[in-house]
């Protein structure tokens, strides 16, 4: 693998580590709700990507294709071709349903958080006193 | 400044260096190798395999096939809590209901006019995302959540009364969500069913032909790979997703007077 490439991938990694954390940091550390939303879906997201890049593989080819088949092999060598070139299809397939299941967990929050503005008048932790 | 902002930073800034570390020196080792994991070989292996039917889910597309058929019934409880999600939604806005002739009928004619030329484009592309799922990426979950996208452009721009009008009730929309989740049961049983009708052994989830087991869905749909169970599930999971996620994205576009009836519109020391 060319230095570039190594240098490039290092760094997604990173940032997507950074992001991780100062998203997380938002969660924890920021008193409006909203924005601990805003932070917890930027967490997942990154979360999410992070585990697309594992999947990343190199080929022969120098990149990976896409884990379909353009048409049904006719032999066993289309088969071998084929698992030589794709990507990894295991996190895609985790990230898929975790990407919905998420949509809809996140709208679950945000009805909390709009009956919460509701109840309270504010969508501060600190300010108000149950 | 406080005591606790300066603890969580600090903590979250021993995260990334611990996780980096972990990457580096161990866990997940380097990223891009030239070597799949043993796992993910098995699976590309078996995705379309005509010499080895009993282990094959014969569908060209991978991840619907680890999707559907390899990691089935872990999908199926994922369905599950996506369902619960909604649940939970819709206890939280009990008793919620639109009401006719609130407020102005929606947004303006511009956008009423655009809305309506975009959103049937984007309700067949949906469509052929998640009936396609088998053949190209794509599946149930992704063309369910597109077409969502048609049906919240729908409620912004036609008001949520425009549902209302059209007999897209929410009990209507749950009664559409609870469809494709039985949809789902039905066609993960079906085998079962047959197996035991006619004699003979069958498993949950199955496929295609397993050992000790001759029965299977359609592997062939004319000229073209059907993938048997596959694009059934992709059937009922796009018709599941529409249904739960536009009931959820209606009761968050409730307006003010919809609210009152449910938290009552008292003060609350």
């Amino acid at each position: 693998m060319s230095s570039a490439t190594t240098f490039l991938l290092t760094t997604i990694m990173i940032s997507f580590i950074i992001n991780i954390a100062i998203s997380l940091y938002g969660v924890f550390a920021k008193p409006s709700l909203v924005k601990k939303f805003i932070a917890l879906t930027i967490f997942s997201d990154s979360v999410n990507s992070f585990a697309i890049l594992i999947g990343f593989r190199r080929t022969p080819l120098g990149y990976p294709s896409i884990a379909v088949m353009p048409s049904p092999p006719q032999s066993v060598e289309d088969l071998k071709r084929f698992v030589s070139e794709a990507v990894d299809p295991v996190p895609q397939a985790l990230v898929l349903t975790a990407v919905v299941i998420g949509l809809a967990v996140n709208m679950f929050l945000v009805g909390l958080i709009m009956l919460y503005y509701k109840y309270y008048g504010s969508t501060s932790t600190r300010r108000v006193k149950i | 400044m406080r005591l606790s902002d300066i603890a969580i930073g600090v903590s979250m800034a021993m995260l990334a260096l611990l996780l980096s570390y972990l990457i580096v020196y161990g866990g997940l080792g380097p990223i891009a190798t030239l070597n799949l994991r043993p796992l993910a070989v098995s699976f590309l292996n078996y995705t379309y395999n005509p010499w080895k039917i009993v282990y094959s889910a014969m569908s060209p597309e991978a991840v619907t096939a680890i999707v559907w058929d390899f990691r089935g019934l872990d999908t199926y409880f994922e369905t599950s809590v996506l369902f619960i999600a909604i649940v939970g939604l819709i206890a939280l806005f009990r008793g919620a209901n639109v009401v006719q002739g609130v407020s102005s009928k929606g947004l303006s004619i511009i956008v009423k006019t655009s809305t309506k030329l975009v959103a049937p484009l984007i309700l067949v592309a949906g469509a052929s995302l998640a009936f396609h799922g088998h053949l190209s990426p794509g599946g149930g979950f992704q063309g369910g959540s597109f077409m969502t996208v048609a049906m919240t452009l729908l409620a912004i721009a036609f008001s949520i009364e425009f549902f209302q009008q059209k007999k897209l009730t929410l009990n209507r929309l749950l009664a559409i969500r609870c469809i494709g989740l039985l949809a789902i049961v039905v066609v993960s049983v079906y085998l079962l069913v047959k197996a035991v009708l006619l004699g003979g052994y069958a498993y949950i989830f199955q496929n295609m032909p397993r050992i000790n087991s001759q029965y299977s869905m359609p592997s062939w749909f004319l000229d073209r790979p059907l993938a048997g169970i596959l694009f059934f599930f992709n059937l009922s999971e796009s018709i599941a997703v529409i249904g739960g996620l536009t009931l959820g994205v209606v009761l968050l576009l409730l307006r003010e007077e919809e609210l009152k009836a449910i938290i009552g519109g008292g003060e609350h020391e």
